[in-house]
């Protein structure tokens, strides 16, 4: 089917069977490799994009429910996004695989106030995983990028 | 389309792993590829007896093991492994591959195809598979003549032991011993009671450890071609050199005639060494004609290569007053169907289970046995995390038995500068003292031991091993850095830039670190074992001086010798050694057997830190990595059959495990370069295993569930020395 995406503030068609998963269409069909399937079952969070700005696992949403909605992924948050910022500024970041999901997930904690303590910030973080195991340096740029 | 869509390029303050400018292999597309996927046994043991094709679309490549029956096999240490298994040894082992212009019409054909098999007995644990009566996963062995067989295999004839390591020291040599134990000895045992004879308390305990996932968030992704008559492969790997090797040796090729392009890696942690899908992807390139693509899905890497299960039983004396007199090690290492690297495995769980201590005697076997579970290979800690659990453990015992501090009972006992190890090398820059003091102190050792734990390790690096790297002084005035260090994430494109500006006096912008290629880059032996960034810096002053004196390209080429001889343990086992301790401090709910932990702290021997952040993170992920070895991960097989392979049931540590982590880097300055890579690996899960013993508890098996930690309750509660 043909359906018409909003990603990263760009208007974009694509042809894909209704069943693909958004992270396919993002890779595939757009060349957004930063969305990333790893568990496939929507447990690890590295296919986090935003739609509308909340996070969402797109290895799990068929492409056709993000009709109408905001989709941005990494690429599409600013130049200047102190989160960005602060993750490369604090090596919050091994193999990098994981970590487009992670500063999405970040931007929307912060975004909604609740990224106001580690604390806070490890719970929001549970549905995020790292194998390289950054999480000490993760937290801390979350938080920095939160003040 | 494509292209505008990705982030543009131009300076930037951001990473480009944060905001996904970063092309790992699965990102890598040749175009016109097609896809590849894997049809698996669905039995542990057997022969395939029928493959029902006909459901298959006439456009899809059915590629059988009659198809490729004409290669030979592979394997880095032992050739036992063959592209596809018209008898399969385990559960998801590969027996028919199709080939499909798209990735769904591979996914559909496959499954479509029917297996039957003649199913058999499979054997699973690692010591029942080394006793007479078990099934053999193969008939006969044959040694590897790759450079990763880089010593004498001692498979045992009629048994499924691949490899058996032994450590004798001097007089401990000479009598007359069964090939293989199948019943740990007694203590009267003829040949180590003398071992024993000074010693006023023997200790002795059995510990286990269950096979785990690496995990990489990235599957494995690999494309091969052929282009005129050479074979190109761009896959995530630990090991292109190896890999070149066994694939030339596969196709009878020059080795020049395989190129092997190794992107970075989303993660691999051993998972990506040796010859994984390249193989049977490089066969199916050749059967179609196309370039072809092959990703495995999150189930198969679970199953792809795994941690070595192992069963470690050790004995040790000492005197009352604390002098350790002997060790005795009897190690089972569960490698699998298929051998990988694991004769290596139990050569390194070997010598690392004696650990950082002087023994006046040391006897260890360590034998690498077949099963029909998946293959078992290089996994963080590479067999040294299996043994120092059931040593430092069983010190504490020790410890409690002769009443003596378990800190001042290991400090007593610490290999120092100019003492001989088990091998009998002379150990040199040791900081194991340093190391202790500075865990202990961590978690206030001398205010209350309740609920605390330490422990200590010494881990090998690879050798013998060799590093060549090569520096191109390009036109535009910057220098490349030409080296197949792989990028597994632990930043080995910093490090070599940092390194090679400092050797040759320029910027780090002046250095360019492409990623490894094996028509491009030198020989180097792989990426394993915390070795690359230390040998790698010393190839690198060479290459700089070779520079200066040739002016456009430099050559640095470092050699290590040494090794062990299989049936004494002499030699030498590693050119330096990794250090590392651990502290630990927990609660244990006594109703539920559920760990608390309080506080987590590693401290590793650095030498001379290149790159801080990335070795800050080195430790902090070894930490966290080896709390869930601890705490919870553990492959669960059922008859063969792997039940928990996906992340909802096999659980790895989150952000909310990592709150209670601390660690330092232990420091010298002009020190030589140390890999971190793995080094707190090992000493973490006896660490809190010692912690939870102390509060009354005896666990024995990792992970340490809690069931596990409830049914180790010692009654009465054991009292703090």
């Amino acid at each position: 089917m043909k359906i018409t995406l909003s990603v990263n503030d760009r208007s974009v068609d694509v042809d894909v069977a209704p069943s693909t998963m958004l992270v396919d269409v993002l890779r595939d069909e757009l060349g957004i490799t930063s969305a990333r399937a790893t568990c496939g079952v929507g447990l690890c969070g590295t296919c986090t994009v935003l739609l509308d700005g909340r996070p969402v696992s797109s290895c799990l949403l068929m492409a056709p429910l993000a009709i109408g909605k905001r989709i941005t992924t990494v690429e599409g948050l600013p130049d200047d996004d102190a989160v960005v910022r602060c993750f490369s500024e604090r090596h919050a970041f091994q193999c990098g695989f994981c970590i487009p999901g992670m500063v999405l997930t970040a931007r929307d904690m912060i975004d909604t106030g609740r990224a106001n303590t580690p604390e806070e910030i490890r719970e929001g973080l549970g549905g995020n995983l790292c194998r390289c195991g950054c999480y000490v340096k993760i937290v801390d740029a979350i938080e920095e990028a939160a003040r | 389309m494509t292209a505008d869509m990705r982030r543009s390029p131009g300076p930037s303050p951001a990473d480009p792993r944060v905001v996904g400018g970063l092309d790992y292999s699965i990102d890598h597309h040749v175009p016109g590829a097609w896809h590849l996927r894997l049809v698996r046994s669905d039995v542990a043991a057997g022969r395939v007896v029928d493959i029902d094709t006909t459901g298959v679309e006439s456009d899809v490549t059915i590629i059988t093991p009659a198809d490729v029956a004409a290669y030979g096999t592979f394997g880095c240490q032992i050739a036992d492994q063959r592209v596809l298994a018209a008898e399969p040894k385990f559960a998801g082992d590969p027996v028919v591959a199709v080939v499909a212009p798209t990735p769904e019409a591979a996914r559909e054909a496959a499954a479509s195809i029917q297996l039957d098999y003649d199913e058999a007995h499979g054997v699973f644990n690692e010591f029942e598979a080394a006793t007479a009566s078990a099934p053999l996963v193969h008939t006969s062995h044959a040694s590897a003549s790759g450079d990763a067989a880089y010593f004498a295999m001692r498979p045992l004839d009629g048994t499924n032991v691949c490899h058996r390591f032994r450590i004798r020291t001097p007089e401990l040599r000479g009598y007359d011993e069964p090939e293989l134990i199948r019943e740990l000895p007694p203590l009267d045992d003829a040949t180590m009671s003398d071992a024993f004879a000074g010693s006023d308390i023997v200790v002795e305990e059995t510990f286990r450890t269950p096979a785990a996932a690496h995990v990489p968030m990235e599957p494995h992704a690999t494309t091969a071609q052929w282009v005129d008559g050479r074979l190109e492969v761009i896959t995530g790997t630990q090991t292109p050199f190896n890999l070149r090797q066994d694939l030339a040796a596969l196709f009878g090729l020059d080795p020049a005639d395989v190129r092997v392009v190794a992107p970075a890696m989303g993660g691999s942690f051993g998972a990506k060494t040796f010859m994984r899908t390249e193989a049977i992807t490089a066969v199916a390139a050749a059967f179609t004609g196309k370039p072809v693509r092959c990703v495995l899905d999150r189930d198969e890497v679970f199953s792809e290569v795994t941690r070595h299960a192992s069963t470690v039983w050790m004995r040790m004396g000492a005197t009352r007053e604390g002098r350790f007199v002997a060790k005795q090690m009897v190690a089972y290492v569960n490698t699998g169907a298929y051998a990988d690297c694991g004769p290596g495995v139990a050569q390194k769980l070997g010598y690392a289970g004696v650990g950082p201590y002087r023994f006046d005697h040391v006897a260890v076997d360590s034998y690498c046995t077949y099963t029909n579970l998946p293959p078992a290979g290089a996994f963080r800690g590479y067999g040294a995390m299996q043994s120092a659990w059931a040593s430092e453990r069983l010190v504490d015992m020790l410890a409690g038995e002769l009443h003596i501090d378990p800190v001042e009972l290991r400090r007593m006992n610490l290999l120092r500068d100019g003492d001989a190890f088990c091998t009998g090398e002379i150990m040199h820059d040791t900081h194991f003292e340093e190391l202790l003091d500075d865990a202990a102190k961590a978690v206030a050792w001398n205010d209350g031991r309740d609920g605390k734990g330490v422990a200590i390790i010494l881990k090998g690096m690879q050798t013998p091993s060799r590093a060549e790297v090569a520096i191109h002084a390009l036109p535009d005035g910057r220098f490349e850095v030409r080296s197949a260090t792989a990028d597994m994430g632990q930043g080995a494109p910093e490090a070599l830039t940092r390194m090679a500006a400092d050797v040759l006096g320029v910027p780090p912008e002046h250095i360019v670190v492409p990623p490894p290629d094996t028509d491009l880059a030198p020989y180097d032996t792989r990426t394993t074992s915390s070795r690359s960034t230390h040998m790698m810096s010393r190839a690198l002053a060479a290459a700089a001086d070779d520079l200066r004196a040739n002016g456009t390209v430099g050559h640095g080429r470092i050699v290590n010798d040494g090794g062990l001889d299989p049936d004494t343990g002499t030699g030498v086992a590693s050119s330096h050694w990794h250090q590392g301790a651990a502290a630990a401090h927990v609660d244990v709910d006594d109703e539920t057997g559920i760990i608390d932990v309080r506080s987590l702290y590693a401290t590793s021997y650095a030498g001379r830190v290149v790159h801080r952040a990335a070795a800050e993170l080195q430790n902090e992920g070894s930490m966290i990595m080896s709390l869930g070895t601890a705490l919870f991960e553990e492959l669960t097989y059922v008859d063969g059959q792997l039940v928990n392979p996906n992340l909802s049931e096999y659980n790895i540590a989150s952000a909310l495990d990592g709150a209670t982590i601390h660690h330092r880097l232990l420091e010298t300055p002009g020190a030589e370069v140390h890999g971190l890579g793995e080094t707190a690996v090992p000493p973490v899960p006896p660490a809190l295993g010692n912690a939870v013993a102390s509060l009354g508890y005896h666990p024995c098996r990792l992970p340490m569930t809690p069931e596990r930690v409830l049914a180790s309750r010692v009654h009465p509660r054991q009292e703090a020395p």
